[in-house]
């Protein structure tokens, strides 16, 4: 079962979090077909944020076709996200590690290499759609 | 259609010379929690007193679920509140107060009473126990009503940041279940951020602002750019307040549409600094009847 | 209602219980003396209308023996008040002083329906405990009473109906109090002020004229009347029906005294006259109901007007 966190700070509207949480999770296949989401009231203890929040959110999700409500029983994945197999996440994870020593090695510090990171990422993207 | 929770209409009180309250006008939504923020002495505490019919209005009207608090005692069994520092009997115990209140309310349901009193002990006396668990005992006798309209006045003041986590899980698991309106009133705006929808804000006794934290939030911009005289700008409705530091200004504004003007840098508000802005004394009320704007600020 | 009462003054009946049985206890033991000397000095001879030979010194030696345990028995007087003092001003102004009225009137039970339910079931209690203690009053003072009489002042407010409808105007009195200045101490001090006051001008100017007085003359040397009723008056008046002013008495016996005749046998001479104005010792009862019915009738109005501001006005 999923479990919620939330960053007061970020900016971000609670329920847009939330639903964020839902969709990282189904792409990293923590979450999976037929698994239940907590009850709001679950959420609601937890969390301590407004029951209608999380009632928003679990709408929104119903809205774009992920999760669906079942009356009485609870709320469950019903949808999945165009993701890559998970089996590949493992070699990617490793390869990446290996990535980060020699980034590390080379003097680099986390602010370098996020900004390296998100640049790269950015341009590739871009390269790729044009 | 079911009557709103609770709506003020001119309402005014006054004690000895000084008033309090004057000329209030509000609705709260059905379901809404409801942040009741302001400054100490704003009249929060005023305005749930007579709401809970504790006090009598010296002008104007209030009425709770469409029955005046007063004259129609029978409205307090759908009214669960707790008054700032949550009084109790000290000498009696836990497990009396319990009796107390299930003893003097037509409906009661023990166990939305009981989930909240995990790990304190029933034959504790009530003046033994902290703060905090005197927060949550009220809490849970004002919820074993089963309750449509919850009052809290300042349910977090005097309270370690644990005790204020675990009451605010216990306040919202409790209004998950009953679907009850919530008031909350806090002088400290981030107790009730995480969780109100609704905001009413209240300074020297009348509302300065009100309206859905959402569209407020996303109706109010802060601009900043180079000191200049302002003209009218392109985007913005009304400029809530001015700062000037050096050669940079900020301004605080409602917006109508996009701001495209380059020379300013556009980024949201946040929540208390919006409720700080409408709380400063230039923006004293003239007492007027207003038109009813989008947003019910007033001004 | 019955529950929420006990629980919050389950103590005050306590305490009173206790005050009662002291009462009592120390009523048995003082009894025993006075007992034994009525017995022995076979005083029941000698209660009114019979008189035998000596009463007239044995009756009075009697009253003397126990003259300062009597006294000492009037602060039995102050009962009463004790009901509006510690459970009549609390009542609400504990309350208000404590801010747990915030509590106690959101519940479900209407500022109206606490006030009266509480204040009936205390009322109920009170009368009660004050009757119980009349009673024990009553069997103490009966040697006295039979000797005496108990209309007159020094018995009448120990005994009888009248106690429990003072303890009733005081508790009525204490709530009210306390409604009014908020405050448990200074709601305490008006209702001793307010009661002290009411009982002395009950006591003083209603309660001789709750029924016209009797009136009987008699010769001027006689002693004043029958034992058992209560003198409001006896004054002096010459043959024509004047009042006859202390100076001209005082002048009366000088003449005799010059004269060298006996004082006494001139003022008999002279025609004047005693004249008693009183209240007979069988109005007992009337007068016992008159003043507990007008005390009653206070404790209606008062408790009448606590309601009417508890809801109009609450805090």
């Amino acid at each position: 079962m999923i479990e919620f966190h939330l960053d007061p700070q970020s900016g971000v509207a609670t329920y847009l979090q939330i639903v964020r949480q839902v969709k990282d999770a189904l792409r990293l296949g923590t979450l999976d077909v037929g698994d239940q989401l907590p009850t709001v009231r679950e959420v609601v203890a937890d969390l301590a944020v407004n029951p209608n929040t999380v009632a928003k959110a679990y709408r929104e999700l119903e809205h774009e076709g992920l999760v669906v409500a079942r009356q009485g029983r609870g709320t469950f994945i019903a949808g999945t996200l165009a993701h890559a197999s998970v089996e590949h996440h493992a070699e990617l994870r490793e390869a990446f590690e290996r990535w980060l020593t020699a980034a590390l090695r080379a003097g680099l510090d986390e602010e370098s290499i996020r900004a390296l990171v998100s640049t790269t990422l950015r341009e590739s993207l871009a390269r790729r759609v044009a | 259609m079911s009557p709103p929770p609770l709506v003020a209409h001119g309402l005014g009180k006054r004690f000895r010379r000084d008033w309090a309250l004057r000329d209030l006008t509000l609705t709260i939504p059905k379901g809404a929690i409801v942040g009741l923020a302001g400054p100490n002495a704003a009249g929060k505490s005023t305005l749930l007193s007579l709401a809970a019919g504790l006090l009598a209005p010296s002008e104007g009207s209030i009425s709770v679920l469409g029955d005046d608090p007063l004259r129609t005692p029978e409205v307090l069994a759908e009214i669960g509140y707790v008054a700032q520092g949550a009084p109790l009997y000290r000498s009696f115990r836990v497990a009396d107060t319990i009796e107390y209140a299930r003893r003097t309310n037509s409906r009661w349901d023990r166990e939305i009473a009981v989930e909240l009193l995990t790990r304190i002990d029933s034959r504790t006396k009530v003046g033994a126990l902290s703060a905090g668990e005197r927060a949550r005992l009220a809490l849970a006798l004002a919820l074993g009503k089963r309750p449509r309209l919850i009052l809290l006045d300042e349910p977090f003041a005097s309270l370690d940041p644990l005790a204020c986590r675990e009451l605010l899980q216990q306040l919202m698991d409790g209004v998950a279940e009953l679907g009850a309106t919530v008031v909350v009133a806090s002088h400290v705006v981030a107790d009730i951020q995480r969780v109100c929808d609704h905001i009413v804000l209240l300074s020297g006794g009348c509302v300065r602002l009100e309206g859905d934290v959402e569209e407020l939030l996303e109706s109010h911009r802060l601009l900043t750019g180079p000191r200049r005289p302002l003209g009218s700008i392109r985007g913005v409705r009304e400029v809530v307040r001015e700062r000037y530091s050096g050669r940079q200004l900020t301004l605080l504004a409602v917006t109508d549409g996009p701001i495209v003007d380059p020379s300013w840098t556009v980024e949201p508000v946040s929540l208390e600094e919006l409720l700080l802005a409408y709380m400063a004394p230039e923006r004293l009320p003239v007492v007027r009847k207003m038109e009813r704007v989008q947003l019910r600020w007033h001004g | 209602m019955a529950w929420v009462t006990w629980r919050q003054h389950g103590s005050q009946a306590l305490a009173a219980f206790g005050l009662l049985l002291a009462l009592v206890v120390a009523a048995i033991l003082t009894h025993l003396p006075i007992a034994s000397a009525f017995d022995h000095d076979s005083l029941s001879a000698c209660v009114p209308p019979a008189a035998r030979a000596g009463c007239d010194i044995i009756v009075p030696h009697f009253e003397n023996q126990f003259a300062r345990i009597v006294t000492g028995m009037r602060v039995m007087v102050v009962l009463p008040v004790l009901a509006g003092l510690f459970v009549g001003a609390p009542l609400v102004a504990r309350e208000l002083e404590f801010g747990t009225y915030r509590f106690a009137w959101t519940q479900g039970v209407s500022r109206g329906r606490w006030l009266l339910s509480k204040t009936a079931l205390l009322a109920a209690g009170t009368v009660l405990a004050a009757g119980a203690a009349s009673l024990v009053v009553m069997w103490w003072r009966s040697p006295f009473d039979t000797l005496e009489g108990r209309i007159g002042p020094s018995g009448f407010d120990l005994e009888g109906v009248v106690v429990p409808a003072y303890a009733l105007f005081a508790l009525a009195l204490g709530v009210l109090a306390g409604l009014v200045f908020r405050r448990t101490v200074a709601a305490m001090t008006a209702t001793l002020v307010a009661f002290g006051a009411t009982r002395f001008l009950v006591s003083d100017f209603v309660r001789p004229h709750f029924l016209a007085p009797l009136h009987k003359v008699i010769s001027a040397m006689a002693s004043s009347g029958v034992p058992g009723d209560w003198v409001l008056s006896n004054t002096l008046v010459d043959g024509g029906g004047r009042q006859i002013t202390a100076a001209r008495e005082e002048l009366a016996v000088l003449h005799a005294q010059q004269a060298g005749i006996d004082p006494h046998t001139y003022i008999l001479t002279l025609g004047w006259r005693r004249v008693i104005s009183y209240q007979p010792a069988g109005r007992f009862w009337t007068f016992q109901l008159l003043e507990a019915g007008l005390f009653a009738a206070l404790a209606v109005a008062l408790v009448l007007a606590s309601l009417w501001l508890v809801r109009r006005r609450p805090a």
